[in-house]
């Protein structure tokens, strides 16, 4: 079972300043799972992700990738809120800038593979050469994914995915997600607070509440033993409505 | 760790079979590309490839044997996999269909008419810049009237914050430089009046230069860098985050909030920063006096209000209002023509800099002919 664990978080504990976000904060991140990490505003969801991906570092706790250090863990690939995009390049440039970076690829080559990666995110070939601010959000995610996965990482780390997309987009983006993890056996880290991408493609969820992981596991068991918070958030009338379309069909 | 891709053709039983080995990753195919392309004709129909001996593949090793397969066996033909391997035929598949032929760019040739064409419009783009400037420039003064009737409006909290940012926190520099400024005009003056024996002049030298157009010109343009970036990136800031627009929605004049008090904050800081302008000069022409031709403080000052008119003074300072507006109006115009990306963040700037630097001059010049012609 140990061998299956992709991400082993031990003992985090975060402060900034007075304020303490995480203390003593354990989490398994299982390979090839999708792991819906949840909790209220401010409980430090970004900042775990954050410091999972290296970007911040913890005040106390380590962070392994398969048993070794972050250092020399494998790619990651990270979308962020507002997809993060290089306004002042097009989207196709964008996809190609890590390829650009980090590999010997020729020049047509590369922009080839970053045009696979855009069809891949659903971006038709028109879309390839316009630039971030002439898109919609949605496209911009879209594009934000697609140079995520541009190196072809394993891990995928994704912050607030649906956030500010209509619904149908949200939920055509959510299918999107978890056919590219499932294609291509990513396992995703993904942080969000909507309940529909939550039920619809994570396998397992997380609930961070007061600096630690309140609970986790399959979304159907989390949901029947919460307590707390936690059971006011899959109760409240959101979390009801989007269980019956979700739960209670399936069993 | 990563093993080397290499792939081998064979024939077998009629059909070509593409053997891949090792890690075809986005990592290891660099080196194959050309190799591949080469390979494509010799591939023909039906071809089949072997992954038995493959290692990892990702998205761009299997996009690269699937070009090599569409390009030698057609790409109507199903790919056809031989071998066990936990991942390929999926991502082959998948790389199959989302390779599409990208759309054929049109790059325009550099021809005569490309250039004209391309001319015709800057020229075209800079007309309109000017009336924009204009209108904008007319838009402000009508705000401005309108505050002045009812000052109740007037934001001082803005103002007295923009003065000290933009206006106090400037002193020392242009003190400093308006200090050295004066300092190398009067050791010229010192040197090449001294070769005529009215080394004494120098004195007046500094002291007409510094008045009437080094201490207002130095101020002018060392705003034009300083301030003039600055409200440019902080107004072009709001604008990509549509803050002006919910101001504009929130029914708050964006000209009223943050153009008038930027305007008002340099009109009273700009003649009081040309004021120490012109006495640090005067210094920095004191201090040489002093060191290299041994007129003493006292004669200095007796010899500047004897001799230099106290007109040269209010020439300089007259000019420092008009160029204030000139510069916050710039800057403001441009921090508000911001559009949605970065790139326009910093041309802006730079625009709003070069032609703030550059009406300065120009006006400076228009001023030095007027005052002339007027005998002042």
């Amino acid at each position: 079972m140990s061998a299956d664990v992709a991400i082993r978080v031990r003992g985090i504990g975060t402060r900034f300043g007075p304020q303490v976000v995480h203390k003593g904060l354990d989490l398994d991140v299982l390979r090839g799972e999708i792991l819906g990490v949840v909790g209220p505003s401010g409980c430090g969801k970004s900042v775990l992700l954050r410091e999972i991906v290296g970007l911040d570092r913890p005040n106390e706790g380590t962070i392994e990738f398969f048993g070794v250090d972050r250092e020399q863990a494998p790619r990651l690939g990270v979308m962020f809120q507002d997809g993060a995009l290089f306004s002042n390049l097009t989207l196709l440039e964008n996809v190609e800038a890590p390829l650009r970076e980090h590999t010997q690829l020729a020049p047509d080559l590369r922009s080839e593979i970053a045009r696979v990666k855009l069809e891949m995110a659903g971006l038709p070939a028109e879309a390839h050469h316009k630039k971030p601010s002439q898109i919609s959000g949605g496209m911009r995610k879209r594009a934000a994914v697609a140079r995520a996965l541009a190196l072809d990482p394993e891990f995928l780390f994704l912050d607030e995915p649906t956030a500010g997309l209509d619904p149908i987009s949200a939920e055509k983006f959510d299918r999107l997600i978890e056919e590219l993890a499932h294609t291509l056996g990513l396992t995703v880290f993904l942080v969000t607070h909507d309940l529909d991408t939550l039920l619809a493609v994570c396998d397992r969820v997380a609930v961070l509440y007061g600096g630690k992981v309140a609970a986790i596991g399959p979304i159907n068991e989390v949901s029947a033993n919460a307590t707390g918070w936690v059971k006011e958030y899959f109760s409240g009338p959101r979390g009801r409505s989007a269980g019956r379309a979700y739960i209670t069909p399936g069993g | 760790m990563a093993d080397e891709a290499a792939f081998d053709l064979r024939r077998a039983g009629g059909a070509s079979v593409l053997a891949l080995k090792g890690d075809w990753t986005v990592d290891t195919i660099a080196a194959l590309d050309a190799d591949l392309r080469a390979l494509e004709s010799r591939l023909g129909p039906g071809a089949v490839v072997d992954v038995s001996a493959l290692g990892r593949l990702d998205i761009a090793g299997a996009y690269l044997i699937d070009r090599t397969l569409r390009a030698g066996a057609g790409s109507e033909t199903r790919i056809a996999v031989r071998g066990k391997h936990p991942v390929a035929q999926r991502l082959l598949e998948l790389a199959r269909a989302n390779a599409k032929a990208p759309p054929k760019a049109d790059h325009k040739p550099w021809t005569l008419n490309r250039v004209l064409e391309e001319t015709g419009r800057n020229v075209a783009t800079m007309g309109e810049e000017i009336i924009e400037q204009v209108s904008f420039f007319g838009e402000t003064l009508a705000v401005l009237g309108r505050l002045a009737l009812n000052p109740r409006k007037i934001r001082w909290v803005s103002i007295v914050h923009t003065m000290e940012h933009a206006g106090l926190n400037a002193l020392p520099i242009i003190a400093l430089l308006s200090f050295f400024i004066g300092l190398v005009v009067a050791y010229l003056g010192a040197r090449i009046l001294g070769d005529f024996g009215a080394s004494v002049f120098t004195v007046e030298l500094v002291a007409f230069s510094v008045m009437r157009e080094f201490g207002v010109v130095i101020t002018a343009v060392l705003l034009g860098g300083r301030t003039n970036s600055a409200f440019t990136a902080e107004i072009g800031a709001m604008k990509m985050r549509q803050e002006v627009d919910a101001m504009r929605v929130l029914g708050i004049d964006p000209i009223e909030a943050l153009v008038a008090p930027r305007v008002i904050a340099m009109l009273i800081m700009t003649p009081i920063l040309t004021f120490a302008a012109i006495m640090s000069g005067l210094m920095g022409g004191l201090l040489v006096c002093i060191f290299e031709l041994g007129v003493s403080a006292t004669m200095f000052w007796q010899r500047i209000s004897d001799a230099v008119p106290e007109q040269h003074f209010w020439v300089g300072m007259s000019k420092s209002p008009a160029f204030a507006v000139v510069l916050a109006v710039i800057a403001c115009k441009q921090g508000l023509s911001v559009g949605g990306d970065v790139g326009s963040l910093g041309q802006r700037t730079t625009s709003s800099v070069v032609q703030g630097i550059f009406m300065v001059i120009l006006l400076d010049a228009l001023f030095a002919l007027w005052f002339l012609e007027m005998d002042w």
